[in-house]
């Protein structure tokens, strides 16, 4: 048996080191890779279900064209009859427009490999055109770390082993980052305390020491409350405080007169006796790791409501290192060129710049685009239609575009809407080159097996569609389609990233995973003085904003919550029969205050509604939910995204979606609306 | 029955699980069982901790007790084995084990049950399920030689252990504070 070694290239934390087991060309089993000191030779359930995953009897073999769009009506097709239609359209295009802006695409995390970035690439490479921009994910949250610390980078992740105590706000590793679970439980076991806070009563927060339960969207509250009394209390750092913060005097006047103790508890829901639990776990346990989950900034109040938490954090730390306590996320791409992500346009003689649309409110801005309005769209390692949000929005941008392509590996909602569809590689059968932004270690990915019939990884498809659209227009892009992978990857490895990652040619990398240098003290990050949290806008009698009166008191009572699920990342692996074993049903958990209001009983059919929509699902009652909140789990075949309500920012700033502001009602399924 | 020279039995720290799932879908990478069967289950408990069980090769093995075919055996090491080629797929194990360990399989229209990985034991390695775990949750031990008076013969919501004789161990849950939204 043949062993390749691969990193897993989900949108996961945890981009774990994988060894695959090959017989004949066929893989054969999956294990971690032991050399990887994150995974430390484990995989989660997905992980270990990779064989189902590529051998799955819904994966897409050929290349297949729809017509009309919509019908169902598939043909299977040959590349060359794909890439002729795609070339002759994007030329078509070109010649109606005089310029490529009627092209674009919408590429997310379906892969995070850094040869994926062939997408960017290939659209860079034939010039101006239009492309998405911002990050839905965790850039409310990155921007508020980077204002906070002036960088982003913390600790490795392998250290919270050696904490004291480790104090979890929104996050939720027992089922998004289960590698992470080890080193917190080895803290535990040597007598370290566990806090979580989460408005659910997640797996993580069963396994906590403590749990505190807290409204959606309170955390910045809690966070207020609780460096008030650690003030008062004066058990903070007095020294760090003078010599390594800038706005002491504001923040030290706000909390004293406007931060008010009984207010906090009635935002939170917590009571004052928890809150100075919280306070003593802050100024007592030395070193303490507070870890902010993405959950946290989901909501309008998502950037304040990290900058309280990381002031209550640097305040209680007395380690003197004030950044390395608060864990995010770690931007480990930052260390490399990313070549394919930056390759460099040719110029165009009228239009200077591509056409940038905030990924966030995508089709609703693409649809508004004129002179030349957008006509073809590429769609690659996303799958819009059950994760984005907007469907109508969608559905009229789809109603104007001449040609959607989806490269895909499945027939996902997104490629039930196209035209042509792609058959995508998985990551046994194409190389790359992946980091973490959570752990530091670098991987490689080989290629074990040939490609599931006739499918092709992304950067493959860049080589191959630019080539041809340089055979019918030559210089039309400017993409090196004669650069294989290997050669990517060997561009990657800069004499700073082979110095950072100790690395000095791709066989050391074969040898095994690795781990960046830790840098010591930063010298920019030590000048740094750490900000702490500031009011904003004076005269505001509070700077949190609350959930809308009216959602709330009339027509939506409740809050939709939607976080992922154990066996499935967005909507991915649904179809692995060992990750689904139940008959598959979407499900609601509600709060026993809700069941009784709406008559509904363990098990009802019901739906979900509010003025985007509904969907039907079927009741679990959950005697731990807050009574507002409602729950429902990721899944790509029925979106609960469909209800997720777009309220366009106030700020021209980059921010994540505020997936978790929106508001719904609930009742028993009735038929005749069904 | 005959003492074994070995026992090797399953130790579930009960503390140490979350309830990720990995042993049970390692077991199927490994094993490469059907979709319909189960030979590890992980099941939430009503205090909302976690239980990943397999067979549990017991010491007065029920499946042994009942087959018609005499197709079980109890190996050397205390592995209980089920002979395929024995098997007729009548069923009656799979209604005796207290722990639901043998599954119909309906492909080859047998019973399987989990084997702890023997071969894998034999090139000295740990049971997929084992090397899965992460947290160390799930290890195994020679049950006849390993004592740890912490260690306690079953949990609740495990059940009832006097019929077959388990060789499987616990640690039970600490106690935890949780404070809900009133």
């Amino acid at each position: 048996m043949e062993i390749y070694r691969h990193a897993c290239p989900r949108n996961c934390f945890s981009t774990c080191g994988m060894l695959s087991y090959i017989e004949d060309g066929k893989l054969m089993k999956v294990s971690g890779d032991a050399k990887h000191g994150y995974n430390q030779g484990r995989l989660c359930a997905k992980g270990y279900a990779y064989t189902q995953y590529v051998y799955n009897p819904y994966r897409l073999k050929h290349p297949i064209k729809q017509t009309p769009r919509g019908s169902g009506n598939w043909e299977r097709i040959s590349w060359e009859e794909a890439y002729d239609t795609i070339a002759d359209k994007i030329l078509e295009l070109n010649k109606r427009y005089g310029s490529n802006l009627a092209s674009g695409y919408n590429k997310f995390s379906g892969n995070i490999g850094l040869l994926h970035y062939a997408v960017e690439g290939m659209f860079n490479s034939i010039g101006p055109h239009t492309k998405p921009i911002g990050n839905p994910c965790l850039i409310t949250g990155e921007q508020a770390m980077r204002k906070s610390f002036g960088q982003m980078n913390s600790m490795m992740p392998e250290k919270m082993a050696k904490m004291n105590a480790i104090v979890i706000w929104g996050a939720n590793p027992a089922v998004t980052n289960v590698h992470q679970m080890k080193f917190i439980l080895q803290a535990r076991q040597k007598g370290a305390k566990l806090i979580v806070i989460d408005p659910v009563f997640t797996r993580t927060a069963a396994t906590a020491d403590i749990f505190i339960q807290i409204n959606p969207g309170t955390d910045g509250w809690l966070a207020l409350g609780a460096a008030k009394l650690l003030i008062q209390s004066e058990s903070y750092d007095q020294e760090f405080v003078r010599n390594q913060t800038v706005n002491w005097e504001e923040f030290h006047q706000y909390v004293n007169e406007q931060v008010d103790l009984h207010e906090v508890c009635r935002q939170t829901g917590i009571a004052l006796d928890v809150i100075c639990e919280l306070v003593s776990i802050y100024s007592m346990a030395e070193p303490c790791a507070t870890w902010i989950g993405f959950g946290i900034q989901r909501n309008v109040n998502g950037g304040k409501n990290i900058s309280a938490i990381n002031t209550l954090a640097v305040l209680g730390c007395h380690s003197g290192q004030e950044n390395r306590c608060v864990y995010y996320s770690h931007s480990g791409i930052d260390d490399f060129p990313v070549n394919l992500l930056n390759h460099e346009e040719p110029e165009h003689p009228i239009v200077l710049h591509s056409r940038e649309i905030d990924i966030n409110n995508f089709a609703e801005n693409a649809s508004k685009l004129v002179d030349p309005p957008l006509k073809l769209l590429w769609i690659a390692l996303r799958n819009p239609l059950s994760q984005d949000q907007d469907f109508q929005a969608w559905e009229s941008l789809m109603n104007e575009l001449e040609l959607i392509v989806t490269v895909d590996l499945f027939m996902t909602k997104s490629a039930e809407m196209s035209d042509i569809v792609l058959p995508a590689a998985s990551h046994f059968e194409e190389m790359d080159l992946n980091v973490s932004y959570w752990h530091h270690w670098l991987s490689i990915n080989e290629k074990a097996i040939p490609p599931y019939y006739e499918a092709k990884s992304d950067l493959q498809i860049a080589r191959e569609l630019m080539k041809k659209l340089n055979d019918r227009s030559p210089g039309f892009s400017n993409f090196p389609s004669e650069r294989e992978p290997i050669d990517w990857i060997r561009m990657e490895l800069t004499p700073s990233v082979k110095k950072l990652y100790s690395v000095e040619c791709i066989d050391d990398l074969l040898e095994g995973p690795r781990l960046r240098t830790e840098e010591v003290s930063n010298s920019s990050s030590s000048s740094f003085k750490f900000r702490l949290f500031s009011q904003g806008n004076k005269g505001t009698s509070t700077h949190f904003i609350n959930r809308r009166k009216t959602d709330v008191e009339e027509s939506y009572p409740f809050q939709l919550l939607t976080p992922q699920s154990l066996l499935k990342i967005h909507s991915q692996y649904e179809t692995m029969p060992w990750l689904n074993q139940a008959a598959e049903q979407e499900v609601v958990e509600l709060s026993e205050y809700a069941a009784e209001k709406n008559g509904i009983m363990e098990g009802d059919k019901v739906e979900l509604f509010n003025q985007n929509g509904k969907i039907a699902a079927i009741a679990r009652i959950s005697r731990f939910l807050p009574q507002k909140v409602i729950l429902v789990k990721q899944a790509g075949k029925n979106p609960i995204n469909r209800l997720i309500v777009h309220r366009p920012q106030e700020n021209k700033e980059k921010s994540s979606m505020n997936f978790y502001d929106s508001s719904v009602n609930i009742r028993k399924w009735r038929e005749k609306n069904g | 029955m005959r003492k074994m020279v070995k026992q090797m039995g399953f130790v579930f720290n009960v503390d140490l699980c979350f309830g990720c799932m990995a042993c049970e879908i390692a077991c199927r990478n490994e094993n490469q069982t059907d979709s319909t069967v189960r030979w590890r289950k992980v099941s939430r408990l009503i205090d909302d901790t976690f239980l990943s069980v397999s067979c549990n090769h017991c010491n007065s093995p029920e499946c042994f007790r009942v087959c018609p075919e005499n197709a079980f055996t109890k190996r050397g090491d205390g592995i209980v084995h089920i002979n395929s080629d024995l098997c007729t797929g009548c069923g009656l194990c799979i209604e005796a084990c207290p722990y639901g360990a043998p599954q119909y399989d309906p492909v080859t229209q047998k019973a399987s049950k989990c084997h702890m990985c023997y071969p894998r034991q034999d090139r000295g390695l740990p049971p997929a399920c084992v090397e899965s775990c992460s947290t160390e949750a799930l290890t195994f031990v020679d049950l006849n030689t390993f004592c740890d008076k912490k260690m306690v013969g079953t949990i609740p919501g495990f059940p009832d252990t006097r019929l077959t004789n388990p060789s499987i161990a616990f640690y039970p849950a600490k106690e935890r504070n949780r404070y809900f939204l009133k």
